[in-house]
């Protein structure tokens, strides 16, 4: 057992940060005051640098490396700006996964190349107003209808929505079957006649990152985009989910780290009572526990991570790794805007920013709640 | 065209430097390494250069202990073709002819029509070992270069020199050129390029087949400077202050002449 990086993920981190550093930090506190995206940089600046399709395979237009590195890339683009870091993990592990994993040959020609070659985003539409923790509640439906199928319903709180390319959606195929069966997964394009855009959220973080509403009108889709075959959505959406939650895991651990960075910097700085106050140790204390909560998080993010590029059953650990990473990034960032004090309060100072981007880990791909109900269900099986 | 860009592993400058027990060079303890910045400028314009003629073939040399392969895949992922490791555990201990003679010892003979040297090292900031390579091989050398341009067989380039003014020079090839902050900006190495860089050629030689150069200076001590005193306080009218001001700054520093 070894707990160093290899040689090429260390060379993935050094890119990335600088890159994150120098291209990306500059604007985030602008976009994210905007409620801006910037396409551009957020998304075709990621797939020049090869990060689009990390984890897929040359022939697929990926870079063919593991998860680990994948997890890597999340955790440092999130570490200052999680709005982009959402953007790569929602399109990669939500939009492109699932064709990789459930995709025949010719849907990942079709679809699957182009989104990790980033000439297209993805995202992936399973929330519902009245699904969200119970996806098996999906009131989306599909009908067949001359070959193709006919879409009508809407989805709600779609991260990527409006710029995404490609989109992952779920509908109920049969009515009879019970909850979970009667559900198929179908890729659908933008600009497919019937599939619009309705509201665009207003956050409370992650703002720079587009959430929207879909909606589905008698939208027509080609029999050749059901995705995994009619009736398995179900399965489709939970295996994509388990992949998903590391890239929101890794999120987590990037603005957990970009808080403790950002703190200490500041602690270093800030002089009261004659010293800088990381000469004190109720700060020092303070610092400690971030610090060593933001290890222990690292430590089982990389290894779900690991897992999933070994072939192994990564479901409970990814589960894990989400709900300790994520309770880690609002804990943390929550001490970092109280080192900051006053100033930690302002949009002044980036922990503010980052305190409220870590809310949204603890309930996107699956709430926290939801994450015990994983874990507790595969110890009790 | 066979162009060879030589590079340097360095800590990273924002490290916590402190003086080894032998009193004369840093312990490496804990440090994290990274490309020298001046030879990421050499990279970059020796794979531009390769862009350029298309017809080219561009060899990455490095010296040192096996870390320093991580630094040369950067540079194999950054677009070099295949990489020359020269294994020395102890290259740290060894002055700048010494270095400069195993490179040259290396490249004589292979036909390298151009070599791109960073200006300087990071840590040890001797900025002698590409002119001393280029000597060695009796090549023209060209160093603190901000600008650069092949045609026709022959280079033109841009040097910085004191206060700000600037020379343009020209020679044939084979050359050599030390390269300075604001030549390029240094591409990403993206991360398909990462993956590949691993099945590229990367050999490794033994130091001791090619140095055959004894050193010429040697480290007696290396040290922190030492803290200076307060800064100096100035006290009085607005007028003689200015006048004292001015003085000080004529007689203490090159601000005004």
């Amino acid at each position: 057992m070894h707990f160093e990086h290899t040689e090429e993920q260390r060379l993935i981190r050094d890119m990335v940060r600088s890159f994150a550093e120098k291209e990306v930090a500059p604007s985030a506190a602008e976009r994210d005051e905007e409620e801006r995206f910037d396409r551009q940089l957020m998304f075709d600046r990621l797939a020049e640098l090869g990060l689009t399709g990390i984890v897929f395979p040359e022939e697929y237009g990926g870079a063919g490396a593991e998860y680990i590195s994948y997890a890597i890339a999340v955790e440092e683009l999130s570490r200052v700006c999680a709005s982009t870091g959402v953007t790569l993990s929602a399109h990669l592990s939500l939009g492109a996964n699932p064709i990789y994993l459930y995709g025949t040959e010719d849907q990942k020609q079709i679809f699957l190349a182009p989104l990790a070659r980033g000439e297209k985003m993805g995202a992936f539409g399973l929330t519902e107003p009245m699904a969200g923790s119970d996806a098996g509640g999906t009131k989306t439906t599909a009908v067949p209808d001359g070959g193709d199928w006919i879409v009508n319903g809407s989805k709600v709180f779609i991260t990527n929505a409006g710029e995404a390319d490609t989109y992952i959606v779920f509908a109920r195929t049969d009515r009879e079957a019970e909850k979970h069966h009667g559900i198929s997964a179908f890729i659908i394009e933008k600009g497919t006649p019937g599939f619009t855009f309705g509201k665009k959220e207003k956050k409370m973080g992650i703002r720079s990152s587009p959430t929207m509403e879909l909606v589905f009108e008698n939208c027509r889709v080609p029999a050749a985009n059901l995705l995994g075959g009619e009736g398995n959505g179900f399965k489709v959406a939970m295996k994509t989910l388990d992949g998903g939650r590391i890239g929101v895991a890794a999120q987590a651990l990037g603005i957990a780290q970009g808080a403790l960075d950002a703190a200490l910097a500041y602690a270093r700085e800030r002089m009261q009572f004659g010293s800088p106050i990381c000469r004190f140790q109720g700060v020092q204390f303070q610092l400690a526990d971030m610090a060593t909560q933001i290890e222990a998080a690292r430590l089982m993010v990389y290894q779900a991570a690991w897992r999933a590029s070994n072939g192994m059953s990564y479901s409970q650990y990814s589960a894990m790794a989400k709900l300790m990473a994520s309770e880690t990034a609002m804990r943390v960032t929550t001490q970092a805007v109280q080192v900051f004090g006053g100033y930690g309060y302002t949009r002044d100072f980036p922990v503010e920013r980052m305190m409220r981007d870590a809310k949204i880990t603890e309930i996107y791909e699956g709430t926290s709640e939801i994450q015990r109900l994983v874990i507790g269900s595969a110890l009790t099986r | 065209m066979k162009i060879l860009v030589c590079i340097k592993q360095v800590p990273d400058m924002e490290s916590k430097f402190k003086v080894a027990a032998s009193g004369t060079w840093y312990d490496t303890a804990d440090l994290a390494w990274r490309m020298n910045e001046y030879d990421e400028y050499a990279v970059e314009q020796a794979v531009q250069l390769k862009e350029q003629v298309g017809d080219a073939d561009l060899t990455v040399l490095c010296i040192g202990g096996e870390q320093v392969k991580e630094t040369m895949k950067k540079a194999l992922a950054m677009g070099c073709d295949r990489g020359v490791h020269i294994a020395d555990d102890k290259s740290a201990e060894k002055e700048p002819y010494q270095i400069a003679g195993i490179i040259a010892e290396f490249a004589r003979d292979k036909g390298f029509d151009l070599i791109f040297t960073g200006m300087q090292s990071q840590d040890r900031g001797s900025a002698q070992v590409g002119v001393l390579v280029a000597e060695l091989l009796a090549i023209p050398s060209i160093s603190t270069i901000v600008q650069f341009t092949f045609a026709g067989g022959r280079i033109e380039t841009k040097r910085e020199l004191e206060g700000g003014v600037k020379a343009i020079v020209r020679t044939s090839t084979p050359a050599l050129v030390t390269c300075q902050l604001g030549l390029n900006t240094p591409r990403y190495p993206t991360l398909p390029n990462i993956m590949k860089a691993k099945k590229k050629e990367l050999v490794s030689l033994p130091v001791t087949d090619l140095l055959k150069v004894e050193a010429r200076q040697e480290t007696a001590k290396l040290f922190f400077p030492e803290k200076k005193g307060g800064g100096l306080v100035l006290e009085g009218d607005v007028g003689p202050l200015a006048d004292r001001l001015i003085q000080i700054l004529k007689e203490k520093t090159g601000v005004l002449a």
